[in-house]
């Protein structure tokens, strides 16, 4: 009992260790991504300075956040003021201890479930903490005291909250294809083919992921829906009294939530680490040609597993680069006519539709 | 009948905007590819490569000097008086007969010649009324300055070989 | 007083240093019935005085803008050389001068046919062979007489190849510590040397040589001596010689021009102030043919020297443990006050360099405002002047021996002057502006100073108590009248505008009574 605790515990760490440096060391690949896929989009050259194709701009930028000058605004409310950037960096990565980054592996004759934390209800912890996402944009926003930086809070809070509504019944009609809470068995429903395609959500559901997709854009208050920011007419939103790693604080948030939401974007409706058909048999082929036991198998297939999903999360990450250098920003009753009057109904009707369907091929 | 309506009515395709987001999606993956692949750029590595202007740029203002390194400048203040920025300010003075080589040519001396560049709009009328060719303007547009007061080019500064100016 | 003329300045309507009426139109002594010879200049018929040149004519009827001359010159005799004002005379085998051709009765002149034109165009270009082309050095360049008739006269072309004429001594040569000579640019109009003849009647200048190698020369060892230099350089036609008190100083488009007088003597010379941003660079005198006529003396000529000096006091000081600080007027008048009332006796000395309304003003309203018996007098201050008798001519020509301008009007208000030159008051005020004299005084004599004081002066009271100073305003800077030695009295206006903290006598006696 007692070996077995230390190897959970021990298991657990690693788990926990593999999402943070995988999340956080993604960031810095993402900005670096995001500032040359920019140029290279707009026939720039883009940050190519810093080391080789400019891959070191992210370490000189955090350099020069850690060495900028600490500034807290007079009238701000301090506490709140530094806790905005602390909740905006711990909520989405709280919520990815439920993504599931492969199925099992077999380490030292044990299972190993590859998830952080196994829970039933694993969605709707998922949803609680993008829930939270909007409160430190209102903190900062109202602590700063400054009035670009309310406006900019209100805008955004007002946006997210009009699409959690969408994207929370896009979600509930996969909840009824699934039949689940637990992203595994989500997963596991999604394994086979439908005709050619894989049996994945988006394809069962088309409309459902479409309206979820863009809500997670909302959501993670990238363009074309970053009313929070939006420079033109609030100067820098909710974050404009925000300076150096507090700042970089709120821009790391944004990209761990743009991973947060494609991983479970990707478990939702494409299949999350299962494989595409056709790569369970080629994992047998290669397990076969270096002889692995069981384990062994098992293991090859949760590294497989685990490279579709990083792979599938890295199409949508470039999906929010290339969406976001292609549309312009919304405007704010723009943003609101597409929440409330096409995707709210919309995914009102889909949940009926799905609803139905499903009764009609279960029965 | 007054008003024009420019409103347009919108096709129910057009309405879902999809179609036109594709295009979009379309161009922009369409310039990432070649800014990635085919290194196709529009813009230039700055201070490693410049950009050819015309020779009939005007950029940053020099004074011509002869072979002695004496200013060609007479002090006349036609520069001064023709400036529509009112950006120069020239103070004059006799010159010394060891410093005139030319005689009667040089009486008087620039003994300072400030221009605002700051205030300068860059129109070249000192050049045009510049009856000595002395104040003419190079095809140097990297004007900037770290302080107000290095803006405010001097006689010394002036008077530098510039680069890239040209020598017509 | 009732003998006396009243007049205005004005500013000359042809914009040159003169204008060649010989006497003003209206003092012509024998208006009678007889009729006035004519003569027809370009088809219009005019009268005029039997004796009048046809140059003289033209001028007092404006005939176009006026005539192209460079050797005549209205205040000199008529030399006829430089053929630049020649004209068409009908039944006259040749081009006639007009500045030295008597104008008959029936005489038919036209000025500006093509054949005149011509031959101005023709002494253009040949003025113009030797001149350099050096006007943007030179500092006559926008007031040259050569310019502007070559703009409208010149040929604009040159057939002249050759290398230019250069006078390597006499390029820039100092005739004197005043005036340059750049004999280059010499059209040998002889005006400078009529001048030292005629006017002046020194004889300094000479023209040597003959031909191309004509040249301009002093003809003493020392160079130009007279008092009159500036004069050459007004009426210089070219940049030849140039004052080197103006010189490289500004180009003459920058400066504004107003009118005034000179302050410098009791003559009153009738001065045009060129000033750029309320800096004053040159006094030019202007016609007036019954105080000046066309000159001024130079050490009237460089007075603005002493306004412009940076050792002026341009703001009320008062005195404070022994030290003279700067303060609001306010505040200095209000300590005056106190002072004054407290005073077993007051005199007010008034400089004869007072207009004569602020001697009215000071003489009448002052004493009231103090509420207080105050004995007035003027101080004159000029070595042997003590009043209005002592004055004489120094020279010939405008030097007078008074260096205060207004003496016969202060004198006029009915205030005698100073006795012995001393004052034997508590408290004396003295007013000047700048140009009468300090009155001598005992030692820890408590003193205010008022009018136009510099730093220097105020330094050699050190032995007296200068309670405070009132910055006033200097003659070019207000507005008010002389009365010169020859009893006539001129109005002047600001020619500038003062910058500094000073103000008119009338604004402080206002503020002064205000307060009380």
């Amino acid at each position: 009992m007692e070996s077995s605790l230390v190897f959970d515990l021990t298991m657990m760490m690693a788990k926990i260790l593999v999402i943070l440096a995988g999340t956080l060391g993604v960031v810095p690949i993402m900005v670096w991504f995001e500032r040359r896929g920019a140029a290279w989009m707009q026939r720039r050259v883009g940050p190519n300075r810093v080391g080789p194709f400019g891959l070191l701009q992210p370490l000189a930028d955090v350099i020069k956040f850690i060495f900028k000058e600490t500034f807290i605004p007079k009238e701000a409310n301090k506490f709140y003021y530094l806790m905005a950037p602390i909740i905006a960096l711990i909520a989405p990565l709280c919520a990815l201890a439920v993504i599931p980054f492969g199925s099992k592996a077999i380490i030292n004759g044990q299972e190993v479930i590859l998830q952080v934390a196994q829970m039933d209800t694993g969605v709707i912890f998922i949803l609680a903490f993008a829930g939270l996402e909007v409160y430190p944009v209102i903190l900062a926003g109202w602590a700063s005291r400054n009035k670009y930086s309310v406006l900019g809070a209100l805008r955004g809070s007002s946006q997210i909250v009009s699409y959690e509504i969408s994207m929370g019944i896009a979600l509930l009609s996969m909840l009824v294809v699934y039949g689940s809470f637990n992203p595994h068995d989500m997963v596991a429903w999604q394994q086979g083919s439908l005709g050619f395609l894989p049996r994945w959500g988006a394809f069962v559901n088309p409309i459902g992921a479409l309206i979820f997709w863009i809500s997670i854009f909302a959501e993670t208050n990238r363009l074309p829906f970053d009313l929070a920011e939006g420079e033109s007419e609030i100067v820098a939103g909710y974050h404009l009294e925000y300076g150096g790693m507090k700042f970089a604080a709120f821009f790391m948030a944004e990209y761990v939530a743009m991973i947060m939401a494609s991983g479970l974007l990707a478990t939702l409706f494409f299949g999350g680490y299962g494989l595409p058909p056709g790569m369970s048999e080629l994992v047998n082929i290669i397990s076969a040609h270096f002889g692995f036991g069981a384990a062994g198998m098992q293991n090859t297939k949760a590294a497989f597993e685990f490279i579709s999903f990083a792979t599938k999360i890295a199409v949508f990450m470039f999906l929010f680069v290339w969406i976001r250098w292609t549309l312009p920003r919304f405007r704010f009753d723009q943003l609101m006519d597409l929440g409330w009057k096409i995707l709210f109904p919309l995914s009102i009707i889909n949940l009926v539709v799905v609803t139905l369907g499903v009764y009609y091929f279960n029965s | 009948m007054a008003t024009i309506n420019v409103s347009k009515k919108y096709t129910v395709k057009e309405k879902t905007y999809l179609p036109a987001i594709l295009i979009g999606m379309k161009i922009t993956m369409k310039r990432f590819l070649q800014g990635f692949l085919l290194r196709k750029h529009d813009t230039i590595l700055y201070p490693e490569k410049k950009r050819d202007y015309s020779d009939r740029f005007r950029g940053m203002h020099f004074i011509s000097v002869d072979k002695n390194k004496t200013e060609n400048c007479t002090a006349c203040y036609l520069c001064e008086t023709v400036c529509p920025a009112e950006c120069i300010h020239i103070v004059a003075d006799e010159r010394d007969e060891d410093q005139n080589p030319y005689g009667v040519k040089k009486e008087k001396k620039p003994v300072s010649f400030d221009i605002d560049s700051l205030r300068c709009c860059f129109c070249g009328f000192c050049e045009e009324a510049c009856p000595k060719d002395a104040i003419k303007l190079s095809t140097n547009y990297e004007l900037a300055v770290s302080s107000r007061e290095e803006a405010i080019y001097d006689l010394d500064h002036l008077k530098r070989e510039m680069n890239g100016r040209s020598e017509k | 007083m009732s003998n006396t003329t009243e007049f205005e300045i004005k500013k000359p309507k042809v914009d040159l240093n003169y204008a060649s009426e010989k006497k003003p139109v209206a003092s012509d002594p024998s208006p009678e019935a007889k009729p006035l010879p004519k003569v027809t200049i370009d088809g219009k018929t005019y009268e005029f005085k039997p004796g009048d040149t046809i140059m003289q004519v033209a001028e007092r009827y404006k005939v176009h803008e006026e005539i192209p001359r460079y050797c005549y010159h209205p205040g000199m005799p008529i030399a006829g050389t430089c053929r630049m004002c020649t004209v068409e005379v009908e039944k006259a085998p040749k081009l006639m001068t007009s500045c030295s051709t008597p104008a008959a009765d029936g005489m038919v002149v036209h000025t500006r046919s093509d054949k005149v034109l011509k031959s101005r165009t023709g002494v253009m270009e040949f003025l113009l062979t030797n001149h350099p082309l050096d006007c943007p050095v030179c500092d006559k360049a926008g007031e040259c007489e050569l310019q502007d008739y070559n703009y409208e006269y010149g040929p604009g072309t040159s057939n002249f190849k050759e290398e230019k004429r250069v006078f390597e001594e006499a390029t820039t040569k100092k005739l004197s510590d005043q005036v340059t000579l750049n004999m280059n640019r010499c059209v040998h109009c002889e005006r400078c040397v009529r001048f030292t003849d005629d006017v002046t009647k020194t004889n300094d200048l000479v023209m040597v040589n003959r031909g191309w190698h004509k040249e301009l020369e002093a003809t003493t060892e020392a160079g130009l001596t007279n008092d009159y230099q500036g004069c050459l350089t007004d009426f210089c036609p070219v940049g030849a010689l140039t004052w080197n008190d103006f010189r490289f100083k500004k180009r003459s488009w920058f400066l504004s021009k107003k009118p005034s007088i000179c302050d410098r003597c009791s003559k009153g010379c009738n001065i045009e102030v060129h000033s750029d941003a309320e800096v004053v660079y040159r006094y030019v005198p202007i016609h007036n043919e019954m105080v000046n006529g066309h000159w001024m003396c130079d050490s009237g000529r460089s007075s603005y020297n002493d306004l412009m000096n940076p050792m002026r006091v341009i703001s009320p000081l008062m005195n404070h443990q022994n030290g003279l600080h700067s303060t609001t007027l306010q505040a200095l008048l209000g300590e005056l006050s106190i002072q004054l009332k407290n005073a077993s006796s007051v005199q007010l000395v008034i400089g004869t360099d007072a207009t004569r309304e602020e001697a009215a003003l000071l003489k009448d309203k002052f004493p009231s405002i103090l509420g207080k018996n105050v004995s007035v007098s003027y101080f004159n201050g000029t070595a042997g002047v003590t009043s209005s008798a002592d004055d004489k001519k120094m020279d010939n020509l405008l030097k007078m021996k008074d260096l205060t301008p207004n003496t016969k009007g202060v004198e006029e208000q009915g205030i005698s002057p100073l006795s012995q030159g001393e004052v034997s008051s508590d408290i004396v005020i003295v007013f000047r502006n700048g140009r009468a004299g300090i009155p001598k005084m005992k030692a820890g004599q408590k003193v205010i100073l008022w009018g136009v004081w510099n730093h220097d002066e105020i330094k050699t009271l050190s032995s007296q108590t200068v309670l405070g100073v009132i910055a006033g305003l200097a003659t070019i800077e207000k507005e008010g009248s002389f009365k010169n030695t020859d009893g006539i009295v001129q109005k002047f206006h600001p020619a500038i505008v003062h910058k500094g903290g000073a103000l008119s006598a009338h604004q402080v006696v206002n503020m002064w009574k205000s307060l009380n």
